[in-house]
Order: structure tokens, then sequence, then C-alpha cells
């Protein structure tokens, strides 16, 4: 397995995984959407709530705010050793909200009980009071896995291709395929068609410079075993911890089938 | 309110609103400040471009 990055940021990702199965491509793609615990919003309690959204509302959107997660300090609650799926310190973590009108409310006015968990992102809008509404609230932020609830989903966007492959031989240099491609990725020299080394990346392999050449000089084909990764972080883990974390999900998955085997 | 996240690929857009906003409403071009924000899939640049603000409407009414 080899891993080459070509762009990496707090927050999203975008690399090529060379020498691996389709299948193990799609296994980190799906524990990164699924598999990766994070924490969200899960029970709500309204002490006040005057303001123009109904409660359901409220709590909805105070779900859906990312919460950088730390995974060394809290298990998901169905898997909490301490309590037993009840809810503990081990596996909850409270915010408190209250404000008043006029103002907007923001997802940095929640007071979280530990400090290193926070929302995300500081300026998410929850709810515009006007004059005389109030808000009083306490949160209670659960682990959970993105495959119960997209709250808990910590990738967004991820997604790959297969790395294209683009063959040109006894090309006229006619000119076609340049003229169709939607990406504007072939280049004309003397010796015909080319492309350079960095775009072929951006083929979308959707195959319109094969068709356009009617001497069949040009074929795109792709890498069975290569794959172009994009992903994107929510904001609960960096995106390099992400993907990370994902594959930790996969390897603690395979190590769990090789002990249920053993016992055989 | 703007959703939270984008309904499609669940990317957090509204963070983005009151800049959005604030930006268009000075003059400058929707496109433009959406791809300077860097939400450049379209699923996401719909949920900005296409909301309606009803706090102001609903809250007479409460």
């Amino acid at each position: 397995m080899e891993v080459d990055i070509l762009e990496l940021s707090d927050r999203s990702a975008k690399f090529v995984l060379s020498k691996v199965s389709t299948s193990f491509a799609n296994g980190i793609r799906r524990a990164m959407i699924a598999d990766v615990p994070t924490l969200a919003i899960e029970y709500v309690n309204l002490y006040d709530n005057t303001s123009v959204l109904y409660d359901e509302q409220l709590a909805l959107r105070l779900s859906l705010i990312p919460i950088v997660t730390d995974a060394e300090t809290y298990v998901p609650q169905a898997e909490c050793d301490v309590c037993g799926g009840e809810g503990c310190p081990a596996c909850e973590v409270s915010l408190t909200l209250s404000a008043e009108g006029p103002g907007t409310v923001y997802s940095r006015d929640l007071i979280s009980s530990d400090p290193k968990i926070q929302p995300a992102d500081p300026t998410i809008p929850i709810v515009e009071l006007k004059k005389g509404q109030k808000l009083v609230l306490e949160a209670v932020a659960h682990m959970g896995y993105g495959r119960d609830s997209v709250k808990w989903q910590a990738g967004v966007a991820c997604g790959y291709k297969n790395v294209p492959v683009i063959n040109i031989q006894n090309c006229d240099a006619c000119g076609h395929c340049a003229a169709e491609c939607p990406k504007g990725i072939i280049r004309f020299e003397e010796s015909g068609a080319k492309v350079s080394e960095e775009d072929i990346l951006k083929c979308s392999l959707c195959r319109l410079c094969e068709q356009v050449c009617d001497i069949h000089a040009i074929k795109v084909d792709f890498d069975e075993n290569a794959f172009v990764f994009t992903m994107e972080s929510d904001g609960s883990y960096t995106a390099r911890d992400l993907a990370i974390n994902a594959a930790n999900v996969i390897k603690g998955k395979a190590e769990e089938i090789l002990s249920i085997l053993d016992q055989f | 309110m703007i959703p939270v996240r984008c309904f499609s690929c669940g990317k957090v857009i509204s963070n983005y609103w009151d800049e959005y906003k604030r930006r268009v409403g000075d003059g400058e071009d929707a496109a433009a400040v959406l791809d300077d924000l860097g939400i450049t899939r379209y699923c996401c640049r719909r949920m900005i471009l296409s909301h309606v603000e009803l706090v102001d409407v609903l809250s007479p009414y409460q």
C-alpha cells in the first residue's frame, strides 16, 4: 500500500492510495463515513424556549453542530463499560446554553462541562431571538456512529475514483480530442496529443476523447489498484486524524474476525 | 433559520450565512462570494442561494 498526499488541510484532504484492492479502498471510505465515532448532541432538556423555533427543531439544529471529539477520553455510549450504556462522564458531555434576545444565538454560546470539548465551528447560528425571547437549555452529547445518524458522521463527501491511465499511439494531431475534453487536459505537441502527469488525475474517465477519435489513437483506461481519494471532515476530527481513525477501525474489525476464527 | 448542514453532503454551511448575506447585500456577486467562502459543490451552493429567511415574518405571531 502506498499513499501519496496531493492536498492536505485541516478539514479536507486529497490523496492517491495505490497498490490496494477496490474493496479495501471502499472499506476506508465507508469507515470514514459510518464507523468513526464522534460526539453529537443527543438529549436536550429545555427549561425555557420562547423563540420562533419549536423545541424539536431547536434540538435538531443543536444535534447537527459538529463537536471537536477526543476519541481517547470518550467511548461510544453503547460500548461504555462504566455505566453499561446509561450515561456517565466517560461517555457523555453536558453543554448548557442560556440566552436572551435581541440577538442571534451562536454555537459558541454553548458552555461545555469539559473545556476540551467545544463546537467545531463557533459561528453556527442556532436561532435568532427577538426582544424578550428567551432560551435556556442543557444539551447532552454522546459518542455515536455515523451509521446510526448523520449527526455522528465525521466524514463528509468522502469518495474515490480510479487513477486514469491514458495511452496515445499513432496520433495524427487532428485536435478533436482536445476540443471534446470537458476538463481541458489534452495538449498538443509536434508528436501529437499529450496529457501531462499532474493533469492525468483530473481526467473524469468520460471517454469522450475516445469516441471522437476516428483512428482510435487514444485509449482511456484506469488502474484497478490505485485510487484518487477526496475527503472532508465536518470538524470533529482533522482530516488526517479521520483517515487514521478509519484505518484503525478497519484494523480493529479485522482483529475481531481473527479472534472469532481462533475459537474454532 | 438557515439549515445547519447541507441536505445532500452534510457539510456545515450555516456558519457562512451571515458573511454571505452581508457581502451580497453590499453588492458583490453571489457566485464569487460562494467561491471565496470555499463552498464548491453545487449541493452546498443551492442551500445558501435558495435560502429565504423567515424568522422576521414569523416572530410577530408568537
